[in-house]
């Protein structure tokens, strides 16, 4: 059964690869390096660098099926991989791929995870072994015990594209300047991985934004997982309460005049709970304020902290500017209120 | 030598502050201050405004409040006597005329009809209204040849500035549309004399002249820079035959007095006063009536407003019509002033006014505008984020002596 459903395998690969019939000595040589891992896979040698001899008669190119198929992948996940595998550039990207497929499997992945994985992430094919252990490593030092780590790799893949130093930089970020715990931080990278690949302006500016801005404390940032949230979604919510008069920043003694809604109230919920339930709001008029915020922030932006010289402010220097028409030719030079 | 350390001593002791040392150009002006006061003035307006209009429109003003704090939105007056393709421009651009985006749907109840004609350039909108006292009719016109364009509902895009035309004339004003409201619903016909009392900067008299049909036009504020900056916008928009002597006179008076100049004029009296600005207050620390310094002046608004009312009423001849307009939500400077006035109206010139109900106007515009609801005297424009135009409240009267 299997030599027969190989046998068409081979037909099938043969003639996708028609070219390579011309010239069967190259065809042989490119798909001897796979053929090489595979070996030592089977053989579990760590560093071989033995001859390349072709084969006679038995094209490798059912070992690298072969190979998949005894990795645990059915048929037509195999054939997928073949396919993945043969389109990717680089000599060494073909070796790489089942390094990498090894890596997974021993973390105990499943080999449909896996292949979900990698698609997702297509990148971790170029990823060198022994630097994918070392990431690994790493992340079960900073407390993603097992099961857990299986869980932030199979939802973020890309956290292992990641280099080990990046990472230290944005823990240190975590417990140094911002102050979470080192248990914070693991619930942090536990539940938003992506952090550590942020822009570590971006999140600085971040939590900053929610801890001045708005008064919310670590442990209430990390319960709320801030950190799955882009910063506009963060400001937008945030900004449309306020603005409404449903959020108030605490004053030097963290007092409010009002209570303010938690932090998950605002950020964790759908969209159309949160209109419900914390602004009390039509999606019509939040579709609205996000583009005006949004154009808002863009306008703040590009003005950074340049001094405007409103040449009509000079004019009225003196008077009062009761009108509400501000009219004119152009109207819409006055600065905003942040 | 002691003596010398000793006056040099007391002459320091002397010198309370350094500012008469410090260069001129290195003293901080407090407008340009590097830090703000603790509360600006924009903040005291805010808290203001919570307090008041927190009771006042109760669910309303959450709503109210986000639109207030983010960017508003404007229409184009459009300049009839400009030339160019300026309103296929507009309209290619996805704006509308806001005065022909009308709802005709008919009223509500047995006893009342609405019938909605567009006639050539004006529209007319004929009411039968029932009352407790029998059938009122109640015809309302509005007056002609104004034209504003607005972007759609939740459209947040923004008007370019207006280009000169050949003969150096713009095409369009840039103004709060709400502002067009009080204009169309003065209602100027053929050979009137009207008054705009407090004019500049001068949106509204630009509408106004925009109708084409005043007899003459009398643009009075008090303030002298206020009405030159007013004269510069009339001139980049009306040709200079229509700003004749004959036609037009600016002024700078004192508005309350004009009981005494010119009593009994005038068929059409605008009184858009001042006031204290809410949106502006809210966004600009510059020129803020809530600024502590000027909490005097803030406190005295509505006696002003009363003021400037009762000179309007007097000034406007037996039967003419006269719209008091404001740009605040605050019932003691809008409600209470027209009630106030049109007591001593009565009480002190023996004048009799009726109320011009605008609620018929009203309803025809609420495509575009969003109104306050069972406003129980005059109508009231209210700051939405879908509509962001506004607050703009007014009253129409019109005098029975």
């Amino acid at each position: 059964m299997g030599t027969r459903v190989g046998a068409r395998q081979l037909l099938r690969w043969t003639i996708r690869n028609a070219s390579s019939v011309v010239s069967p000595p190259q065809f042989w040589r490119c798909h001897l390096q796979p053929l090489c891992t595979g070996c030592r896979l089977l053989c579990s040698s760590t560093s071989l660098h033995h001859e390349i001899s072709p084969l006679s008669g038995k094209p490798n190119t059912e070992l690298s099926l072969r190979t998949f198929l005894d990795m645990g992948f059915t048929d037509t996940q195999a054939e997928q991989l073949c396919e993945t595998v043969s389109k990717l550039r680089g000599g060494s990207a073909a070796k790489h791929a089942l390094s990498t497929l090894t890596a997974l499997f021993v973390l105990g992945l499943n080999p449909s995870s896996v292949l979900k994985l990698l698609d997702k992430c297509p990148e971790l094919y170029s990823v060198k072994e022994p630097q994918l252990q070392q990431r690994i490593d790493n992340l079960r030092k900073l407390g993603l015990g097992e099961g857990s780590i299986q869980r932030v790799v199979a939802y973020y893949p890309q956290i292992l594209t990641v280099p080990v130093k990046t990472i230290k930089n944005a823990v240190g970020f975590l417990r140094e300047k911002c102050l979470f715990t080192v248990q914070q931080v693991t619930d942090i990278i536990r539940d938003s991985p992506a952090v550590l690949a942020e822009n570590l302006g971006q999140l600085e500016y971040k939590f900053q934004y929610v801890y001045f801005r708005m008064g919310v404390k670590q442990g209430e940032m990390v319960k709320s997982r801030l950190f799955r949230f882009t910063l506009d979604e963060v400001r937008h919510r945030h900004s449309f309460l306020e603005r409404r008069g449903l959020y108030q920043t605490p004053d030097k003694k963290g007092q409010t005049v009002i209570i303010n809604p938690k932090l998950d109230s605002i950020l964790s919920v759908d969209q159309d709970i949160f209109l419900t339930e914390a602004a009390n709001a039509s999606a019509e008029e939040y579709d609205i304020f996000k583009r005006l915020m949004a154009r808002e922030l863009q306008e703040q932006e590009q003005q950074g902290g340049r001094i405007e010289a409103d040449s009509d402010d000079e004019e009225e220097a003196e008077e009062d500017d009761e009108e509400e028409e501000t009219g004119g030719r152009s109207a819409y030079r006055k600065r905003r209120k942040k | 030598m002691m003596a010398l350390l000793l006056d040099t001593r007391l002459l320091l002791r002397k010198v309370k502050d350094l500012r008469c040392f410090t260069p001129k150009r290195n003293r901080v002006k407090e407008k340009w201050a590097a830090t703000r006061a603790k509360y600006p003035p924009t903040i005291l307006a805010l808290q203001h405004f919570d307090a008041t209009y927190g009771i006042q429109l109760g669910q309303l003003w959450p709503s109210v409040r986000v639109a207030l704090l983010s960017e508003r939105k404007y229409g184009a007056l459009f300049n009839n006597f400009s030339h160019g393709a300026v309103l296929a421009d507009l309209e290619a651009q996805g704006c509308r005329d806001f005065t022909r985006d009308t709802d005709t749907e008919a009223q509500p109840g047995p006893e009342q009809e609405s019938k909605v004609v567009a006639e050539g350039e004006s529209s007319y909108v004929s009411m039968k209204k029932s009352d407790a006292d029998g059938q009122q009719l109640s015809p309302l016109q509005l007056s002609p040849h104004i034209k504003c364009l607005v972007f759609p509902r939740g459209d947040i895009t923004r008007f370019k500035p207006a280009k000169p035309d050949m003969l150096g004339l713009l095409g369009y004003y840039l103004m709060d549309a709400a502002s067009v409201l009080p204009c169309l619903a003065l209602d100027v016909q053929e050979g009137h004399n009207v008054l705009d009392l407090c004019a500049a900067p001068g949106g509204k008299s630009l509408a106004l002249l925009q109708s084409q049909c005043i007899g003459f036009l009398c643009v009075n504020d008090s303030s002298v820079s206020r009405t030159t900056r007013l004269k510069k916008v009339l001139h980049s928009y009306v040709p200079k035959q229509l700003l004749t002597d004959e036609k037009l006179r600016i002024t700078s008076f004192d508005g309350t007095k004009w009981g005494e100049i010119e009593r009994n004029t005038f068929d059409r009296v605008l009184v858009d006063v001042p006031c204290t600005t809410d949106r502006h207050s809210l966004m600009e620390d510059d020129n803020n009536i809530f600024s502590r310094s000027r909490t005097g002046e803030r406190r005295k608004l509505p006696q002003l407003q009363v003021e400037l009312l009762l000179a309007g009423i007097q000034a406007a001849c037996p039967g003419g019509e006269i719209v008091y307009s404001t740009c605040t939500l605050s019932q003691n400077q809008n409600m209470s002033v027209v009630e106030q006035a049109v007591h001593l109206a009565r009480e002190n010139h023996n004048i009799h006014l009726q109320v011009v109900d605008v609620r018929p106007f009203t309803h025809m515009f609420r495509k575009t505008f969003h109104f306050a609801p069972d406003l129980p005297l005059g109508e009231m424009v209210i700051p939405h984020l879908a509509a962001n135009f506004g607050p703009i409240y007014m009253c129409k009267l019109r005098r029975l002596t």
